[in-house]
């Protein structure tokens, strides 16, 4: 549950403002020492009243401690609405962005991809009939300008592969007919050998899903490039509520949550959806990285 | 060849049309979803049909149904399907459908292989030929996800380069021509491929699908 900021006491004795110092008015601190040097002044040029002041600095202590206790345990039904509030505003802001996400790949696939393998089509055609005329007439020119067809149909056939892994790393077009289809192609496409085992008995919801596959893409490219692994194994599979991930290598290990690192990036993202990471990786190996994501934001 | 194509983009729809006639093919039918192309093919019966995988209404893998099912109710109908991914998952799924009919009749590539005209018409007419066309894509992949398993271990690099060269349709011929080797050194790699994957001397054809599949499934 998120940590909720306690609301500022009331002011009853003195009040400098609003700061805080976690959780309590140091108004009200600065108060209580205020008081304790006049009494103590006052008692010791003989003036019994300032006994007084001593009261009323143990009246502003103890409402400097008991103020924000209070006003907690008074908020508290608030702040749990609160969360809850927070909670479902970030579930909505989440599947929104994996939708909108999934549009712009669509929008990519529909649009400029199919634009592109249209022209690769036609540059195609076009070298053919090209370079026929030019083993017919023979001419230099000819040749020259079979070459440039030829290039220009190259690259608009890279670009299409650029495109492809563009789209793919906005949004997995296979995670559409659910997240084992995006593993496997994942597991496949990766360059070690991966043992894949899902076993989701209901789909999470696409912000989940989403955040698992790029989990999951990230876990396999470190083990390949960092850890030396051949092979690595993949497992999904749930608990009420939950879904699991765990992505084990037989590489080197050494693999560590540092502050600004890949796995302490990953680790933030996850947190994002108050799911965990948790890594185990002793030197010499092997690492295990698991997850654990709610099934639903 | 008569040839019916589901696509739903309008350009590539009209490109894939204009290079088959170019060829000299005939399109019989150009639709845009997955049911029009199963009425297309009942209508026409075509010797080949190129199927687009995410068609409406789904967005998802129309084309891969539809293409399983024309194989199943058409048998004189080759389907090159025809993709901007390639999905491991489909490969398996139609390789899976073709071998349940005893022979390939299918095809599986990245729509950018249209840049090579030449290598695109000649893999449909293999497709409707009745044998298949993969996309080195779809044999990388899949040797990604084979090399775990032990039979395939067994094998020496050569031969899982005829292998995959054998998995994407090719003839012994066309193997040796790709690899620079003699035909008699394919056919020697290829007897030591059946013979490591234990596939009982029969019909040669009949094998060199097992070993295929084999090689896909695992």
């Amino acid at each position: 549950m998120a940590r909720v900021a306690p609301s500022p006491g009331r002011g009853i004795f003195l009040a400098f403002g609003a700061r805080h110092v976690k959780g309590v008015a140091v108004s009200r601190w600065v108060a209580a020492a205020c008081f304790v040097i006049a009494g103590a002044l006052l008692l010791a040029f003989g003036q019994w009243w300032g006994v007084v002041f001593f009261l009323a600095a143990g009246l502003n202590g103890s409402l400097a401690y008991l103020v924000p206790r209070w006003n907690l345990f008074r908020d508290a039904p608030k702040n749990v609405e609160r969360v809850r509030e927070l909670q479902r505003s970030r579930a909505v802001v989440m599947d929104d962005a994996a939708a909108r996400l999934r549009r712009i790949e669509q929008d990519l696939h529909d649009g400029a991809q199919a634009q592109m393998v249209a022209v690769v089509m036609k540059l195609g055609l076009a070298r053919d009939h090209l370079s026929t005329t030019a083993a017919r007439t023979g001419g230099a020119s000819y040749d020259r300008a079979v070459e440039l067809v030829d290039a220009a149909r190259r690259a608009a056939m890279e670009a299409i592969t650029e495109l492809r892994d563009l789209a793919r790393g906005i949004h997995p077009p296979a995670l559409d007919e659910g997240l084992g289809a995006a593993l496997a192609g994942l597991a496949a496409r990766s360059g070690l050998a991966v043992e894949l085992v899902v076993d989701l008995p209901e789909r999470p919801s696409p912000a989940i899903e989403t955040m698992a596959y790029f989990c999951a893409a990230e876990l396999l490219t470190n083990a390949a490039k960092h850890s030396g692994a051949q092979r690595a194994k993949l497992e999904v599979g749930h608990q009420p509520g939950l879904v699991t991930m765990r992505v084990s290598d037989d590489g080197a290990g050494g693999a560590r949550l540092e502050p600004g690192g890949g796995l302490a990036g990953l680790a933030e993202r996850v947190k994002t959806v108050d799911g965990r990471l948790q890594v185990e990786s002793p030197a010499g190996g092997p690492t295990v990285v698991t997850a654990e994501l709610p099934s639903h934001v | 060849m008569r040839i019916v194509i589901a696509e739903d983009s309008a350009v590539i729809r009209a490109g894939l049309v204009e290079i088959l006639a170019d060829r000299g093919h005939q399109t019989v039918a150009a639709v845009g979803d997955a049911e029009a192309l199963r009425a297309a093919v009942d209508e026409h019966e075509p010797d080949a049909a190129v199927v687009d995988v995410r068609m409406p209404p789904g967005y998802t893998d129309e084309g891969i149904r539809a293409a399983i099912a024309i194989r199943r109710d058409h048998p004189g109908t080759g389907v090159l399907v025809f993709s901007q991914y390639i999905e491991t998952r489909h490969a398996a799924e139609l390789l899976g459908a073709a071998s349940g009919r005893g022979a390939a009749g299918i095809g599986y590539l990245l729509k950018d292989r249209v840049g090579d005209v030449g290598e695109f018409v000649d893999a449909l007419s293999r497709v409707a030929a009745g044998g298949t066309a993969l996309d080195p894509e779809v044999i990388t992949q899949l040797l990604g996800a084979t090399r775990r398993t032990d039979d395939l271990d067994a094998l020496t690099p050569r031969e899982h380069d005829v292998l995959s060269l054998m998995a994407e349709g090719r003839s012994n011929g066309a193997i040796a021509g790709t690899l620079v080797i003699s035909e008699r050194a394919v056919e020697k790699h290829v007897a030591n491929i059946f013979a490591k994957l234990g596939l009982a001397p029969s019909d040669a054809d009949h094998r060199r699908v097992l070993a295929v599949l084999r090689y896909l499934e695992s």
